[in-house]
């Protein structure tokens, strides 16, 4: 016999079997076309909710660290313990040199500063300062002009980044690129605009009510000296910050005079185990979901194997007469399994197309201002993967009322009423 | 054509149940026989296990040449397909198939393409008279209309033997007098044709006349 599935009256007999009982075709396929969408929206959906919380931390490395002064906790080698001390760029220096698994490190400063541009002024604004490096660890958005680079830092150039909240209070619409603004009342030369790319994580406040000014620049131009308030930095991949605490407090310790066992004196505050936090959180979430959606899954796939089996009673006659006029078992079981795959294949791409646009839709509700989609997508290969194990689940329960079709004797059938 | 030797058939119960007690039959090729018998009598056992749709417990029944014995159910279907057309007394036919999909159906289990099935199906359809029905469903013929096209179904793959059970039984006495016409004509044609029936003015239509009685074969009574 010539295969089943290129012949035209095998699928007009599927359509005919399938839409003989309208009712109960559609609510078995909607019990398939539901539980795909389920497994298909939860796996989208879980993506997309946890894009919603990476959002929080866009512009940040999820692998970076902050380390801080505290009075030490300790006496140690003559020094009292409560004694004051400063990170200084030194440490800095130092840090780089000995732990060579760190991606990029900065000292950062920052002061209070009134910033002003000819007969207006930004009271509440802040001065901020550190190396290019920083931006591997806190990413600004580039509204407008050129980030500082390495040579403003090695020039000690009065240029400046200006914050979107600062810039729109003293220039309006207009571009402040190019213009100097006054900040505790120095001048400086503004090459850039730039705003935070969440509002969630703030590091010493909003960059966006800042002016950020070389390192260099804002040690000289304040007295500071060699300090910094203190430095950021991000690790290299296949490393975490944890893993180098112990040798980068080490270091500091060593050049501060600090107790070795004086943790309290060098805080060390490790973004990246609050990251792991929020990951492990939806791992749960995924799992969670899959959960579900097999369940919904299954549901559907138990209402095939049922109407399947029911569809075999209704019809033990008709499979009588096949059988009596040379239908092979493999023919009768090829009959069945067709209704039960087409049914499951029909109603599971349903689901997909409905799951599909239900994410997209939310995806387009959840956009963020620049129109970034925070992932309630759902990828192909996962939605081929649903199909493939759908079908599988399908066929398999489409085969006991099949099999149950197959040992039907041919004069049993004939005689069904 | 058809050789039955001592054929025995019990259905196994609480209280099993001997039919067919030692079943002699010869039917040549050509012949338009008839089966009667009272019902219990074991003539649709008989009919079913000539069709190869019942198995008998022992004995020897050999079918155009073949011993009829311990078939798979492959090459039994194989078997029904090739060598026997069926016509039953309720029709049997499809209901959401249309007339020449129900008599094209036997080819679809030989692979037969569709375009070819189909006009063989359209040719025995015209042989019955109903070619004009061709597109109809079965709920839409009359009972005379279905059981021709049940008997183009069973010419279908041009079988060896055509067995046909109480064919008339479901028809009023007008359209079983035109069925019967067209068994005789098939046999004219040198069709073999067993027919099960109770019915006196049907067995009064074939050549010969086999009585069943309690299991046995009554002597013979050609006509």
């Amino acid at each position: 016999m010539k295969n089943p599935v290129f012949d035209i009256d095998n699928w007009r007999e599927i359509t005919a079997t399938l839409s003989r009982n309208k009712t109960r075709t559609f609510l078995t396929a909607f019990g398939i076309f539901w539980g795909t969408a389920m497994l298909a929206m939860l796996i989208g959906g879980a993506q997309g909710v946890r894009g919603l919380m990476m959002r929080n931390f866009a512009g940040f490395a999820t692998n970076s660290a902050f380390v801080f002064s505290n009075n030490t906790t300790r006496a140690y080698k003559g020094y009292q313990k409560g004694r004051g001390w400063n990170l200084t760029q030194g440490d800095v220096d130092a840090i780089r040199k000995a732990v060579p698994e760190i991606e990029s490190i900065s000292g950062v400063t920052q002061n209070a500063g009134a910033v002003s541009y000819g007969a207006k002024s930004y009271a509440n604004g802040r001065v901020q300062g550190f190396t290019p490096d920083y931006y591997g660890i806190m990413s600004p958005l580039l509204l407008e002009g050129r980030l500082l680079n390495e040579s403003d830092e090695q020039m000690k150039r009065k240029n400046c980044l200006i914050g979107s909240r600062v810039a729109s209070e003293l220039f309006g619409t207009e571009s402040p690129v190019g213009k100097f603004v006054q900040v505790n009342n120095i001048y400086y030369r503004v090459v850039g605009m730039v705003k935070q790319r969440n509002d969630n994580i703030n590091i010493g406040g909003s960059m966006e009510e800042a002016v950020i000014i070389p390192l260099a620049v804002m040690r000289h131009n304040y007295n500071l000296g060699d300090r910094v308030y203190f430095i950021a930095f991000n690790v290299k991949p296949g490393h975490t910050p944890a893993e180098l605490r112990d040798r980068i407090r080490r270091v500091i310790r060593t050049r501060h005079s600090i107790s070795p066992y004086d943790d309290d004196a060098v805080p060390f505050w490790d973004i990246s185990e609050e990251f792991e936090q929020v990951d492990g959180l939806f791992k749960g979430m995924d799992l969670l979901a899959l959960f579900v959606g097999f369940g919904s899954l299954l549901a559907g796939i138990i209402g095939v194997g049922n109407i399947m089996w029911i569809i075999v009673k209704e019809r033990t006659q008709e499979i009588g007469i096949r059988r009596a006029i040379g239908a092979r078992p493999r023919d009768i079981i090829t009959q069945i399994l067709s209704e039960a795959v087409v049914l499951t294949t029909v109603a599971g791409i349903g689901g997909i197309c409905f799951a599909v646009l239900v994410l997209t839709v939310a995806g387009k509700l959840t956009a963020g201002a620049d129109g970034t989609d925070v992932g309630f997508q759902l990828a192909f290969s996962s939605a081929v993967a649903i199909l493939v194990v759908f079908l599988v689940l399908g066929t398999a329960a489409g085969i006991i009322p099949a099999l149950k079709a197959m040992r039907i004797k041919p004069i049993e059938a004939l005689n069904d009423n | 054509m058809i050789h039955l030797k001592d054929v025995h058939k019990t259905y196994p119960g609480a209280v099993p149940l001997h039919v067919l007690k030692g079943i002699n039959l010869d039917i040549d090729r050509g012949e338009l026989v008839s089966i009667m018998g009272a019902s219990g009598s074991g003539k649709s056992t008989l009919l079913n296990i000539l069709g190869i749709l019942d198995n008998y417990d022992s004995g020897e029944y050999i079918l155009d040449g073949r011993l009829i014995r311990d078939l798979g159910e492959n090459a039994a279907a194989d078997l029904r397909n090739h060598l026997i057309g069926f016509v039953f007394q309720s029709f049997n036919l499809i209901s959401y198939k249309d007339a020449v999909e129900n008599v094209a159906l036997p080819l679809f289990y030989q692979g037969v393409s569709r375009r070819k099935r189909n006009a063989m199906a359209l040719e025995q359809l015209d042989r019955m008279g109903l070619r004009e029905w061709a597109h109809h469903l079965p709920g839409e013929l009359s009972g005379g209309q279905k059981q021709r096209v049940a008997i183009a179904r069973a010419l279908i793959t041009n079988p060896a033997i055509i067995l046909a059970d109480e064919p008339t039984g479901a028809l009023d006495s007008k359209t079983s007098v035109e069925v019967m016409k067209i068994f005789r004509q098939l046999n004219d044609e040198g069709m073999t044709t067993v027919i099960v029936t109770h019915d006196p003015g049907v067995g009064a239509q074939t050549n010969r006349i086999i009585r069943i009685s309690d299991g046995l074969i009554l002597p013979d009574n050609p006509r």
